[in-house]
């Protein structure tokens, strides 16, 4: 009897020690009738206790259900906030998709203007040295040297279209501030559903977790996108190791 | 190396595709034609006379492992050298791309170097073999 008291309420109240004593004293002294009336006493005691404590547990359990079946806020995350962090996302997809484009018109634009630069430049410079070396006649000079002012009236004109580019590159940069700014609240979102989820599960008891060893295996092979540090694992770590797996494979 | 090849470039991201086809530019392939998923890629392929296959991976519709299988399972494409170009870098898929027949593996974020290095490898293993 003490023990499974023990098991289930804890150590024993004085209040029972008390009692039990009482009523071996009461048997010793062979007056049966109030060692009955005691017996019944102790019994009611015990009950009292566990129905209050099963009272409690089930009014909380209410409660936590309650709460949560009451809470707009989950109502609202799946009404409002996913859709919101799917256009939000979508959002951030075409603006780096814009600034890709950007960055890559201006530089479109400006290579051909460097691969000019330095086709004329070479051609002077051939010209230049023969001058130099007092193998140039003056006709030529003179044709070299209406060149030369051709090319740096040139050098003038393109310096600012390429200055101009690489300016349009650097502010096609902009797009990180902003969509990280998305990135943060959608992974602020996606926290506030994990804590939720959790209580959920929480309240819901451990059936959720017992079942969890049905999950498929993951897919090694299937696509899964850029590797994030910290996060996927089994990935090589850049160019080099994928080499050195391809000559290990035999390539 | 013959320049004025017919290279056919896959790529679900049209800045990705967009960035290849110049980077191929600067190598001098200026002869290049763009598809965005296997699906499209494929018959491309089939009636275009192509000599090389730049791909991506992880595509919407038929992926870029897939759309290598096919190529090899195909009598008329079967030799078409195919170079990948993907974020996709588990040992698990780079064995598996190389089992299915792929000629080169570039994972992504890549440099114009890396390409330049790959295509070179991939002619000049063509050339040795002829």
């Amino acid at each position: 009897m003490t023990q499974i008291m023990n098991n289930e309420t804890g150590p024993l109240s004085e209040e029972y020690i008390d009692r039990v004593r009482t009523l071996a004293q009461t048997i010793d002294s062979g007056n049966t009738d109030e060692a009955a009336r005691l017996l019944d006493e102790l019994t009611s005691l015990r009950e009292k206790t566990l129905f209050q404590e099963l009272g409690r547990l089930t009014r909380e359990f209410h409660e936590a259900l309650q709460s949560f079946r009451l809470d707009s806020r989950i109502a609202s995350l799946a009404a409002q906030d996913f859709p919101d962090a799917r256009e939000r996302l979508n959002y951030v997809v075409s603006m780096t998709a814009q600034s890709a484009n950007r960055t890559m018109t201006a530089v479109e634009e400006s290579m051909p203007l460097c691969d000019s630069l330095e086709e004329r430049a070479t051609g002077l410079k051939q010209e230049w040295s023969r001058f130099t070396q007092r193998k140039m006649s003056a006709d030529e000079f003179r044709d070299l040297s209406r060149r030369l002012g051709e090319f740096l009236d040139g050098v003038n004109d393109d310096a600012p279209r390429l200055r101009a580019n690489l300016q349009e590159v650097l502010m096609a940069q902009d797009f990180q501030d902003l969509t990280g700014q998305i990135i943060h609240r959608v992974v602020q979102l996606v926290d506030e559903v994990e804590s939720n989820l959790v209580e959920l599960i929480r309240i819901s008891g451990q059936g959720l977790v017992a079942e969890r060893q049905d999950e498929q295996p993951e897919d090694r092979i299937a696509a899964s996108g850029p590797p994030v540090p910290g996060v996927d694992t089994g990935t090589v770590a850049g160019q080099d190791e994928v080499d050195d797996l391809l000559s290990s494979l035999g390539f | 190396m013959n320049k004025n090849i017919k290279i056919l470039i896959v790529d679900d991201f049209s800045t990705m595709r967009r960035i290849i086809k110049n980077l191929l530019r600067d190598l001098g392939f200026t002869n290049t034609s763009e598809a965005d998923d296997g699906l499209t890629a494929l018959p491309m392929l089939q009636s275009g006379n192509f000599e090389l296959l730049v791909t991506d991976w992880n595509m919407p519709g038929m992926q870029g492992i897939d759309l290598l299988k096919a190529v090899r399972a195909d009598p008329n494409l079967a030799h078409l050298p195919v170079l990948m170009v993907t974020a996709e870098q588990k040992k698990e898929q780079i064995i598996e791309a190389a089992k299915a027949g792929v000629n080169g593996y570039i994972v992504k974020p890549f440099t114009a170097q890396t390409l330049k290095e790959k295509l070179e490898k991939i002619f000049e293993r063509i050339e040795a073999s002829q």
